[in-house]
């Protein structure tokens, strides 16, 4: 944060609420002054909020008047039990001095929206490397094939790495992410790369890269915990997350701005999925159910919860009345939009069904049980399974022009498969550097 | 010794000798005798690895056998610091070698020998005895946090780490390995949400400085290592010091109420480690003691507490006695009459509490009779007592008690409760049958070991045996292993059915151990209705749920028994249940014969017995169950040994110096009358008996095979059981206003008053003066004489009213019934 501050040197005092305060208050006091604790009844987790007061009465903050901002008294007070963060350290001398001068330049509040989620108005970061080499392999969460399908991304630690189909072997390294990547998708013309990434329990991010350079084109939003996926609409001109705030978002890929919020889910949604025309969009979500919205207005079509356990991953039939969706009752399910009703049971598994992953008319499936499967989109019928896997199989890519199939386990492994004959054509740890430890 | 003004000011009412007292006390405490010796425990330390401490615990011994806490007024010093140093009491390794730790108490010295090997290999946390360990004391996996069935907010963990497999998964593996990063193990959810850096439900739960951070912060940097199959297992944990350690509470040095305890887990390698900083303390009672996080126990008033120590599945407590002195205390000596106030005054005498005077034989004659056969004497009865002048009265009086027919009918009623005897369960002829074999038990004095053997073996009609009916009111293996673990254990064992007991070392390998005695028993209906046809099948076996495994049978100290195939299971466990030094068969009777006595048990509440939930007199408590268990299990023995003590015929009024005491039983605790005795104290003081159902008009409320058989509003209002449970605590001894109103103008009350043969009714119809009636009234109700003062007043009350004498005694009459007097047993 400082060095951002550090870089307005031109105007040594102008101290932007967004890029120097909103982190400060995010990372020492949303704890106890947010949704889930509101300590005094009040809160922090947006600028209306923050600036509201609680239960005192007192005014939190009161432009140039530092006498008469609460929030300065308690972040300062030499009294243990009145200082803010109470039974914790006190601020550091600096981030004090941030907020005294915010305040006393005015107070004033530099991003749109006053409602707005703090967390989504703090000026995307610039995240740290990568570690040189991996001390442990990292469970692949995210997986997707280059256009021409000769390089593999793979979602690895604060980075995406990026591999070489054929052989396995590390081609480059894409750094500025967030310390783990759940979701990967490349735009259909093959330029822009989606990543839904983030924190665990502190922050949620989807980025655009430039799929060939690796260089950072835009940070689409930020959220208070991880993005779990992105996807891009059928005709490349929205893109649609979903994360563990519950939240689905789409946003125009264009200018960036965020076009749909939907908030129908009650807990982390796991998968998203467009329709073949882009009119729909399908969810999967821990709160044990599935749901398709319309993509245009958002408004919910249907809820289907025969799973009655966490939703982990989504499809559309290609008729674009029937969905696929696989989940922690180890089962994938076909089911009709219209009524919400089952059609059919595709496929039970030994263990949790994660994602589904479509292309022409293939369907896959991964699960803990160390297997993928495939079936034919349309009649649902069993193709093949992949078995080799020691571990979970947590996620898949499809490249269908070449038809390879890619598999990410728990332990890192990729496996990459020619789906004609159900060969395995590679494998390989996607964990740059990492030294498998010598059996003692 | 010049003696401060202040100290002249407050001292200055006393007499003079009261002065010389004062400064002879004031004295001694300046001249605190030096302690004679030290010890130090453990007297030597090997460590292995690095990753190791060890608590160390001082005691100083006095010349007078007096033992006191030193470890925090010691001062240590290492030979070789470069090997080993010691902070805070505690020994940490620094490097291999040999070093000696030299103690240093108020002049004495002693040594702690240390070792150190493989300092410099790595040692990694284990799974379960660091990182779950660490979780559990922070009380993560508690049953109210994310160790409840169905977890917090998204988060659940096995209740105190039972189930390792389940906590590697949520840990580890659930939601792509979301809670611990091995990458960046700071950034940790697991370490984060506890901290209060991201916002937790829970609050502030872990800091920087507590071991558990430590020890979780490496197992995530160490890669979130799983413990190998071969790696060592806790056997047993050791704490020190053991119980019977007595302190005294003392302004005059400060930390004399204190003690260190150090836990020490013990492994299958035989290798032994430290685990103070990770065990996790209570007290079972914060008045008496406080125990803090680090193990650190502090008394805070007198009196006894169980300090139940707990690391992983593991628990074991430590009994400490606090004293202190009271002003103006002297031990007045009191004669014993038996063993029983041996141990009742030991206690109250190192406590600094006083007995009360014995009771007057007026109150000693109502409390027997309502205790031993639950009805009130007649007026004959306690006539004849008072005038007796013999001075073994009250010993004629008990033995005369334990013979009536009405001893087997109240003591029947009492184990109706706890074989959950009715209708409903066992049907209308059913329950006659069982209540007569139960009334014939008691008649007989059956040993308490036969009854139990008899009642566990059944089999066969439950018209012909009326016994296996035990086996019909338990429907199920559940049921019949809870109900005799409560009856015949005291212990309740409900919460090891789903997993390890929470405070208690039941497990739930445990549980269905004990199952296997019992899952062979069959239930069959029989052709004639009410009837059943009990049975021990000749195979079955019964499955741990949680891990899969076949059971054998097992019972607590006797670990798992080979049973014959073609042996009857139930014969072993009965066998080991009555044998005469089983740990809990004598002393759970002999508490539970005390507690209907006393109205509280030596363990309380009576059917609750548990390490954490100690005995307020153990001795006394081990010396009833042995007489007991010598004396052929007799009931009437135990009764009347209990019956003859000062301690049960002490008075009920306190004196200043026990006021205080409501455990130690020096003086009675006076308690409402239970439904039954005061419904049939009403009709025995009214003359008007109460009829119930379809029953012989003779039957009282305190003889009533069930409750079932007669719907009685009264009883349940004031807690008759309605014997769904075989816990003690079905019969509710909370007041409520409903009671109140009963008592006030209730249908019973208020129809006994009005009833024109009722007692007073019949006095006035034979012309019998005011002040007689009044006097039969005190006498049936409350064995005694009116006094002169009450006398006069009710006298004036009639008076008052020349016209309507009935109604007048008809007040005073419904004046005793609401007397506490009256209402209380006492």
């Amino acid at each position: 944060m400082c060095l951002l501050c550090a870089s307005n040197g031109f105007a040594e005092d102008a101290v932007s609420f967004r890029a120097d305060v909103a982190p400060i208050l995010l990372s020492n006091c949303l704890a106890c002054h947010g949704s889930k604790k509101a300590e005094g009844s009040y809160r922090i987790d947006s600028f209306e909020r923050l600036s509201q007061g609680g239960d005192t009465g007192l005014a939190p903050f009161t432009a140039g008047d530092l006498d008469d901002s609460e929030l300065y008294r308690r972040i300062t007070s030499e009294d243990e039990g009145e200082r803010m963060p109470l039974e914790g350290e006190p601020l550091p001398e600096e981030h004090v001095t941030i907020i005294r001068k915010w305040i006393e330049q005015g107070a004033e509040y530099d991003a749109e929206d006053p409602g707005a989620d703090l967390a989504s108005i703090v000026p995307p970061p610039v995240h740290p490397d990568p570690p040189e080499a991996y001390p442990q392999t990292l469970p692949i969460t995210a997986l997707e094939f280059s256009a021409d399908g000769s390089q593999l991304f793979a979602g690895g630690y604060h980075e995406i790495t990026v591999w070489s189909t054929s052989e396995g072997q590390l081609a480059r390294r894409i750094k500025n992410v967030d310390q783990r990547t759940y979701g990967l998708d490349l735009h259909p013309e093959g330029k822009l790369l989606a990543a839904a990434s983030g924190s665990p329990g502190r922050r949620g991010e989807v980025r655009l890269y430039n799929a060939e350079s690796g260089e950072l084109v835009k940070v689409l939003g930020t959220m208070s915990d991880v993005a779990f996926d992105a996807v891009f609409s059928p005709d490349g001109k929205r893109l649609a997350v979903c994360a563990a705030d519950g939240i689905v978002r789409v946003y125009d890929v264009e200018s960036g701005k965020e076009e749909l919020t939907i908030t129908s889910h009650s807990d982390w949604v796991m998968a998203v999925a467009w329709s073949g025309d882009g009119a729909k969009l399908a969810t999967a979500s821990r709160d044990k159910t599935a749901k398709v919205f319309d993509a245009k207005s958002g408004e919910l079509l249907i809820t289907f919860s025969d799973h009655n356990q966490p939703v982990k991953g989504v499809a559309f039939h290609p008729s674009g009345e029937e969905v696929y969706s696989s989940g922690a009752d180890n089962k994938v399910m076909l089911w009709k939009i219209a009524d919400g009703k089952k059609s059919a049971d595709v496929a039970g598994f030994g263990a949790e069904a994660y994602k589904l992953e479509t292309g022409e008319d293939q369907l896959f499936a991964v699960s803990a049980d160390k297997s993928a499967r495939q079936f034919n989109l349309n009649d649902r019928k069993h193709v093949r399974d992949y078995r080799g896997h020691e571990e979970w199989v947590l996620t898949a890519a499809y490249h269908p022009p070449t038809k390879r199939l890619a598999t990410g386990a728990f332990d890192g492994e990729v496996r990459i498969w020619n789906v004609e004959d159900g060969a395995q054509t590679a494998k390989f740890l996607a964990a740059p550097g990492y030294a498998k430890p010598t059996e003692q | 010794m010049p003696i401060s003004a202040r100290m002249l000011r407050t001292r200055l009412p006393l007499l003079f000798v009261g002065i010389t007292i004062a400064f002879a006390s004031v004295a001694s405490a300046e001249d605190r005798p030096a302690p004679a010796t030290i010890d130090v425990f453990p007297p030597a330390v090997r460590f292995d690895g690095p990753r190791e401490q060890m608590q160390l615990v001082i005691t100083t011994n006095y010349a007078d056998d007096r033992q006191a806490d030193a470890t925090r007024s010691a001062s240590f010093a290492s030979s070789d610091p470069g090997v080993a140093v010691v902070e805070n009491g505690v020994v940490l390794p620094r490097g291999d070698g040999k070093a000696e730790i030299a103690v240093e108490v108020g002049g004495l010295t002693t040594t702690v020998a240390v070792e150190v090997e493989n300092y410099s290999r790595p040692a990694p946390v284990s799974f379960y005895h660091g990182a779950l360990a660490a979780i559990t004391k922070q009380g993560c996996n508690a049953g109210a946090c994310h160790g409840s069935p169905s977890g917090k907010g998204g988060f659940r963990m096995s209740l105190r780490a039972f189930d390792p497999e389940l906590d590697k998964f949520t840990l580890i593996r659930e939601e792509y390995g979301r809670r611990t990063n091995v990458h960046d193990p700071d950034s940790s959810l697991l370490l984060l949400k506890p901290m209060m850096k991201v916002p937790h439900g829970g609050g502030l739960k872990l800091t920087k400085g507590d071991p558990a951070f430590t020890l979780l912060r490496d197992w995530i940097a160490e890669g979130c290592r799983l413990d190998p199959p071969e790696a060592p297992k806790c056997v047993r944990i050791e704490v020190f010091p053991g119980s019977g350690r007595v302190y005294k509470i003392d302004d005059a040095t400060k930390d004399a109420n204190q003690q260190q305890l150090c836990v020490l887990a013990h492994f299958s390698d035989g290798s032994v480690r430290d685990v103070t900083p990770l065990a996790v303390y209570s007290s079972s009672d914060e008045q008496v003691a406080e125990v803090a996080v680090g193990g650190l126990v502090t008394g805070k008033d007198r009196g006894e507490a169980a300090i139940m120590v707990r690391y992983m599945e593991f628990i074991e407590s430590v009994y400490v006695t606090f004293v202190r002195d009271i002003e103006g205390f002297a031990w007045s000596d009191p004669p014993s009459n038996n063993y029983i106030d041996d141990h009742v005054y030991a206690k109250l005498k190192q406590l600094k509490f006083l007995p009360s005077e014995l009771c007057a034989d007026e109150e000693f004659i109502r409390r027997v009779y309502l205790d031993t056969i639950g009805v009130l004497p007649t007026i004959e009865e306690t006539q004849a007592f008072l005038s007796d002048s013999a001075p073994d009265k009250r010993s004629k009086l008990i033995d005369g008690l334990l013979e009536r027919p009405e001893y087997a009918r109240f003591w029947a009623l009492k184990w109706g409760d706890l074989l959950r005897m009715t209708k409903k369960a066992v049907g209308d002829a059913g329950v006659h049958k069982y209540h007569q074999w139960l009334l014939r038990s008691f008649q007989e004095n059956a040993p308490y070991d036969e009854f139990a053997r008899e009642v566990l073996t059944a089999s066969g009609s439950t018209h012909v045996n009326p016994a296996a009916n035990f086996y019909r009111t338990a429907t199920d293996v559940n049921d019949t292993v809870e109900s005799i673990a409560q009856v015949f254990l005291g212990a309740r064992l409900q919460c090891a059915k789903c997993h390890n007991h929470p405070f208690e070392r039941w497990t739930q390998d445990n549980y269905y151990g004990m199952a296997a005695f019992f899952n062979r028993v069959q239930r069959k209906s029989a052709s004639r209705p009410d009837e059943m046809f009990v049975y021990a099948a000749r195979s079955g076996e019964i499955t741990q749920p949680r891990t899969g495994e076949t059971m054998k049978p097992w019972a607590p100290e006797a670990g798992e028994m080979d049973v014959p195939a073609d042996a009857d299971r139930r014969d072993p466990f009965a066998h080991w249940l009555t044998e005469k030094d089983n740990p809990f068969f004598a002393r759970v009777e002999a508490n539970r014969i005390w507690a209907h006595l006393f109205g509280r048990g030596i363990v309380d509440p009576p059917d609750d017995f548990r390490d954490s939930n100690p005995p307020s007199n153990a001795a006394l408590l081990d010396a009833l169950a042995k007489d007991f268990a010598e004396y052929r299990f007799d009931r009437k023995h135990l009764l009347r040994t209990i019956l003859n003590s000062r301690t049960y015929q002490a008075s009920s009024r306190p004196n200043e110096f026990n006021d205080e005491d409501k455990k130690f039983f020096s003086h009675y605790q006076p308690r409402l009358l239970s439904a039954e005795q005061l419904l049939d104290a009403i009709c025995h003081v009214t003359g008007v008996a109460e009829k119930f159902g379809s029953l012989p008009a003779s039957v009282k409320a305190t003889q009533l095979p069930s409750p079932d058989l007669a719907d009685n509003e009264f009883l349940k209002v004031f807690g008759q059981p309605e014997r769904q449970t075989v816990c003690e605590c079905e019969r509710s001894d909370d007041s409520n206003l409903g009671q109140a109103l009963q008592l006030f103008n209730g249908p019973l009350v208020h129809g006994k008053l009005r009833d024109a043969n009722n007692r007073f009714r019949r006095l006035i119809s034979e012309n019998k003066p005011d002040d007689e009636v009044i006097r039969t009234l005190y006498l049936a109700a409350l064995c005694r004489e009116p006094s002169e003062g009450e006398l006069e007043a009710s006298l004036s009350h009639v008076a008052a009213k020349p016209d309507n004498r009935i109604e007048a005694l008809d007040d005073v009459c419904w004046a005793i019934l609401n007397t506490h007097e009256f209402l209380f047993q006492h």
